[in-house]
């Protein structure tokens, strides 16, 4: 049930874009799609969406293939923005949705509605290109859901915008996710993903690193992080005997340490105690979805790594 | 949602899009004056050959010549030929003969401007008449030939008159003889075309060939424009979710079509009034009734033949460049990718404007075969219809295949759009496109 991803490979001349990408998305969930640029992010969402082939692998929405649901089905936020440049905003939504069969009255509508609610209602009949590359996204994301698609994929949403667009975004995210649909999105953001999603997963140069609930991702480390302040900071000896545990950043406020899987970090506080200092602070968490990702793939690294030079020689 | 009303919102757009850019306002103003200055064109010759005169002095210095040669020569040189219609009548006489007496200052007044040029009319020793023409324009000029022409005949009335015949007899002497013109062929028995209406039937030819012409580079370009903007602005990928390549594409060529429609319509309207005014501003300019009239040979199912085969050469163009424009993602590259189309066209455009004009043989074999090929059918078959030299079932035949071609070229140009609209960067090569249509096949 929900979607299912399975052993997706694609290949574009020399590169390889995908090496047997498999994920599930569970319906309603919000799901984060991690990874560098030229990761195969935008590569599994066409497939998925059919606008690709893929070589090997097929994808499935509720036990049947993608291409059996009708198009208004899916909603589709590409990574630029994709609108026509010298057309009102209002008449390019409504044209949009009517190519999934919304009557055009209901269509501008809610599209005037959505306006207003991200704020930008006085920018209904101005040209496109003549809004910001926020107010563009907003208006983008519009375009993606009034069609009441069941599964949205986006692709970047929230890059390029600044933190009250971020926060009306995220709200309308909550929304859709409220209303049953299931959201699947790309991102840097690592911090958002966190915020946002209930599964995540992690793609590296057309590999799949990892997959699965966001706190079992996070616990894939086989660690648990320990943040300690004491008394007695700067004398670390001690802590660094103690078995199971790397003390991975030394503070002047606080120490992080890692605590591998199987050994208590309540020992800590107890050693802690015995060594005779007082304890300001003990917190025991999971390691953060941007600790994971750079333990799993390396530092993110946002040089571009694009295809579309070898997609066009295939 | 469905295929058709996929396409009739994408048409939609495209034609709504397109008839409020200012190219489109500003081109089809720009065109509407153009046809209206054209459609005027008889009414300036008229007004033009009605108004210039040639003011010829004659000195004649010839002892011995019988007749006065200047009501001669005033005779002669307004003579027209016989239209039959009166379509002359009240136009005046493009030539005033004077006698002069003074040569000298008659040559001075031609150097001033005030007369275009002296007829001096002498006897030579021999006995014989000799004429010099004093002027500024060229010899080989219409006003001198046939100021040539008048002079020899009075040479010759001259000379008979001195051999003693009657100048009674002079006249049976010079009526005309009968002289008829036939087809070579025996097969062939319609009547030959006079000079007058081959004028006209060539320019029809010309302007129709010009009009399908423009029409398929001009909108094809609108085509390949339209898709690379959808390209390069990405809306391709959202619109791509929504409606498959083939409906993207028909929606497209549609819309498109529909805006030139629109366009052609004013062009026709401003014609067809500037045409049925054009009697009345006649009358103005000329004063008089101007005797201007339709362009002969222009025909009800000929209006509708060049109607089909423009739009169907639209068509099969149009299909073509959307599938070249899918395969760029700047508009700087589209007039390479377009290239074999304006080849093509090129080609078509010219066979088809020499052989109306004549320079190439209209009935010859290759002109017969070129015009059942879809892509010069729409400018070749028109020009053979004209000249009377198409069967019914060429023209059908020439249609029918122009239909399967469409069809055809709408297969091949959506497997090309299909893998071309997602591809940016460099441009594919040949090759490379022969994989896709196979791959997508």
């Amino acid at each position: 049930m929900g979607l299912r991803v399975d052993g997706l490979r694609k290949q574009f001349g020399e590169v390889r874009a995908l090496d047997g990408v498999t994920f599930a998305v569970e319906r309603g969930e919000v799901f984060g799609f991690l990874g560098a640029n030229g990761a195969g992010k935008t590569t599994t969402m066409r497939i998925v969406l059919g606008l690709l082939q893929a070589d090997e692998g097929s994808s499935s929405w509720e036990d049947r293939p993608n291409y059996t649901w009708p198009r208004r089905t899916w909603g589709y936020l590409p990574e630029e923005r994709g609108l026509y440049a010298r057309m009102p905003v209002v008449d390019q939504l409504v044209f949009f949705a009517s190519l999934y069969g919304i009557p055009r009255s209901r269509a501008r509508r809610e599209a005037l509605a959505w306006l207003a609610r991200f704020r930008i209602p006085e920018y209904a009949d101005r040209r496109a290109d003549s809004l910001s590359k926020g107010n563009q996204q907003k208006v983008q994301f519009i375009a993606t859901i009034l069609h009441d698609p069941d599964v949205l994929l986006m692709d970047e949403p929230f890059s390029g915008l600044d933190p009250v667009n971020v926060a009306l975004l995220k709200a309308a995210f909550l929304e859709m996710r409220d209303r049953g649909k299931t959201l699947v999105f790309s991102t840097h953001q690592l911090d958002m993903a966190e915020e946002l999603c209930d599964s995540v997963a992690i793609i590296d140069r057309g590999r799949l690193v990892t997959a699965g609930t966001t706190r079992e991702v996070k616990r894939s480390t086989g660690h648990q992080v320990v943040r300690l302040a004491t008394s007695g900071d700067g004398d670390l000896g001690w802590l660094r005997a103690l078995p199971s545990v790397t003390v991975t950043r030394p503070g002047r406020d606080f120490t992080e340490l890692h605590v591998d899987d199987g050994s208590d970090p309540q020992r800590i506080l107890r050693a802690a105690l015995e060594h005779g200092d007082e304890v300001f602070r003990f917190e025991v968490v999971d390691p953060s979805l941007e600790e994971v990702f750079v333990e799993r793939v390396g530092a993110l690294d946002t040089e571009e790594r694009t295809l579309a030079a070898s997609e066009a020689m295939a | 949602m469905s295929t058709v009303s996929n396409i009739a919102a994408i048409a939609r757009r495209e034609a709504t899009v397109r008839v409020r850019t200012r190219s489109f306002i500003v081109g089809t103003l720009l065109l509407v004056l153009g046809t209206v200055a054209i459609a005027m064109v008889p009414v300036v010759v008229q007004y033009v050959e009605g108004h210039v005169n040639q003011k010829v002095l004659v000195y004649v210095s010839a002892p011995g010549l019988k007749a006065d040669p200047v009501p001669t020569l005033q005779t002669l040189l307004n003579a027209r030929p016989a239209t039959g219609d009166g379509s002359s009548a009240g136009v005046t006489d493009p030539f005033s003969v004077t006698a002069v007496t003074d040569l000298a200052a008659a040559r001075a007044s031609v150097v001033d401007g005030q007369a275009n040029s002296v007829l001096a009319v002498e006897r030579a020793p021999g006995g014989d008449l000799a004429f010099t023409l004093y002027t500024n324009d060229s010899a080989g000029g219409s006003s001198s030939q046939l100021i040539q022409q008048a002079a020899t005949a009075i040479a010759v009335a001259d000379r008979l008159d001195r051999l003693g015949v009657a100048p009674a007899d002079q006249a049976t002497l010079f009526s005309p003889p009968a002289y008829a013109i036939a087809w070579p062929d025996p097969a062939r028995t319609e009547p030959t075309q006079g000079s007058a209406e081959l004028g006209s039937s060539y320019l029809l030819g010309f302007g129709m060939t010009i009009l399908i012409f423009m029409m398929i580079i001009l909108y094809g370009n609108w085509v390949a424009m339209s898709v690379v903007e959808e390209k390069s602005s990405r809306v391709m990928e959202v619109i791509l979710n929504a409606a498959t390549p083939f409906q993207l594409l028909a929606g497209k060529v549609l819309g498109v079509g529909t805006a030139a429609l629109v366009q052609y319509l004013f062009i026709l309207a401003a014609g067809a009034v500037a045409l049925l005014l054009q009697g009345r501003v006649a009358d103005l300019v000329l004063g008089q009734d101007g005797g201007v009239a339709l362009p002969e040979g222009l025909t009800v199912p000929l209006l509708i033949l060049f109607c089909v085969y423009g739009v169907l050469g639209f068509l099969l163009y149009a299909v073509l460049y959307a599938a070249a424009g899918s395969l760029v993602s700047r508009q700087e590259d589209i007039s390479s990718a377009v290239m074999p189309m304006t080849l093509v066209t090129m080609a078509g455009y010219f066979v088809a404007v020499y052989s109306s004009t004549g320079l190439l043989d209209i009935r010859s074999g290759w002109i017969e075969v070129l015009s059942l090929i879809p892509f010069f059918s729409p400018f070749i078959m028109l020009g053979r219809v004209m000249a009377g030299g198409a069967a019914v079932w060429e023209v059908l035949a020439s249609i029918a295949i122009l239909v399967l071609s469409i069809g055809a070229a709408l297969w091949l140009a959506a497997r090309v759009y299909a893998a071309g609209v997602l591809l940016y960067g460099q441009r594919p090569g040949w090759r490379a496109v022969w994989r896709i249509v196979r791959a997508h096949g």
